[in-house]
């Protein structure tokens, strides 16, 4: 049954990430993506993380993906068609990951192959990883709130227009 | 229950699918989604290596990658916003400025 699970919903994950790369349209892109991440946090519940899947559906497939939903509908994105990419480039990117894809698969099944699973069930509850949170990461903790603030000051900053000097010297602001 | 190696092959797939996208795209936010998407890779493959070590460690670099992500969403997606202002393109090969 596990074994079931994990075949549909690995399919699921990686057709949905090829339609990432291959449709034109970057609203499909992100909607397929958002499928692709619901299929990882049914891989981290099978994992026996069932708090980082929570996560990976609130943070991910719930915040992350709108934001990028939201700009890609804020810009019109879905009415400029993207300029296709040179040939050249396309077979040097596809020869190239695929040679990358097919060495990192080998190595795996050469050195990370591990006949003896882990016995007994993995206590990741939210109890054990809050402890081990506020114990043993604590200053990363700080330090990454420290980061979002950073990030939202940036976003700010980067996005707003109001206040900016226009972009060339003798335009007129309208 | 489902061997680990199984866990890192898929990751290493979806991880090249990534990888083809930012190669082969030119449009700035699909190649900021495969990022995402490699990112997720990774976190697929620390949280199968915490679970064969039975170590919490993995999954708290996981909580902090995700918020690491998060902020680096919001600063590129700012940085797309601005570049479509000044040269109402997304194209990735259009955004020369700093190109001597």
């Amino acid at each position: 049954m596990q074994f079931a699970i994990f075949f549909f919903f690995a399919a699921v994950a990686v057709i949905f990430a090829l339609v990432v790369v291959l449709h034109r349209n970057p609203v499909v892109g992100a909607l397929s993506l958002v499928a692709s991440f619901f299929a990882l946090a049914v891989m981290y519940v099978l994992l026996e993380a069932p708090f980082l899947a929570a996560l990976q559906v609130i943070v991910y497939a719930g915040a992350i993906m709108v934001l990028f939903l939201f700009v890609i509908m804020l810009l019109n994105l879905q009415h400029h068609p993207e300029t296709p990419t040179r040939p050249v480039q396309q077979f040097l990117g596809y020869t190239t990951s695929a040679g990358f894809g097919i060495a990192l698969v080998y190595y795996l099944l050469k050195y990370a192959v591990f006949e003896k699973l882990p016995e007994g069930p993995f206590q990741s509850d939210v109890r054990a990883i809050g402890i081990t949170l506020f114990e043993r990461y604590i200053f990363p903790f700080e330090m990454v709130s420290i980061l979002l603030l950073a990030a939202i000051v940036g976003a700010l900053l980067l996005s707003a227009r109001k206040g900016l000097p226009p972009k060339h010297p003798h335009e007129v602001a309208p | 229950m489902i061997p680990t190696h199984w866990f890192l092959i898929l990751s290493a797939i979806l991880f090249t699918i990534g990888v083809c996208g930012v190669l082969t795209r030119r449009n700035g936010i699909t190649i900021f989604m495969c990022i995402e998407l490699m990112i997720n890779a990774v976190n697929l493959t620390f949280i199968a290596y915490a679970r064969q070590f039975h170590q919490l460690h993995g999954l708290l670099f996981v909580f902090f990658i995700m918020a690491v992500a998060a902020a680096e969403a919001a600063v590129g997606l700012a940085i797309f916003i601005s570049l479509f202002h000044h040269r109402d393109t997304i194209d990735v090969d259009e955004a020369n400025l700093m190109h001597w």
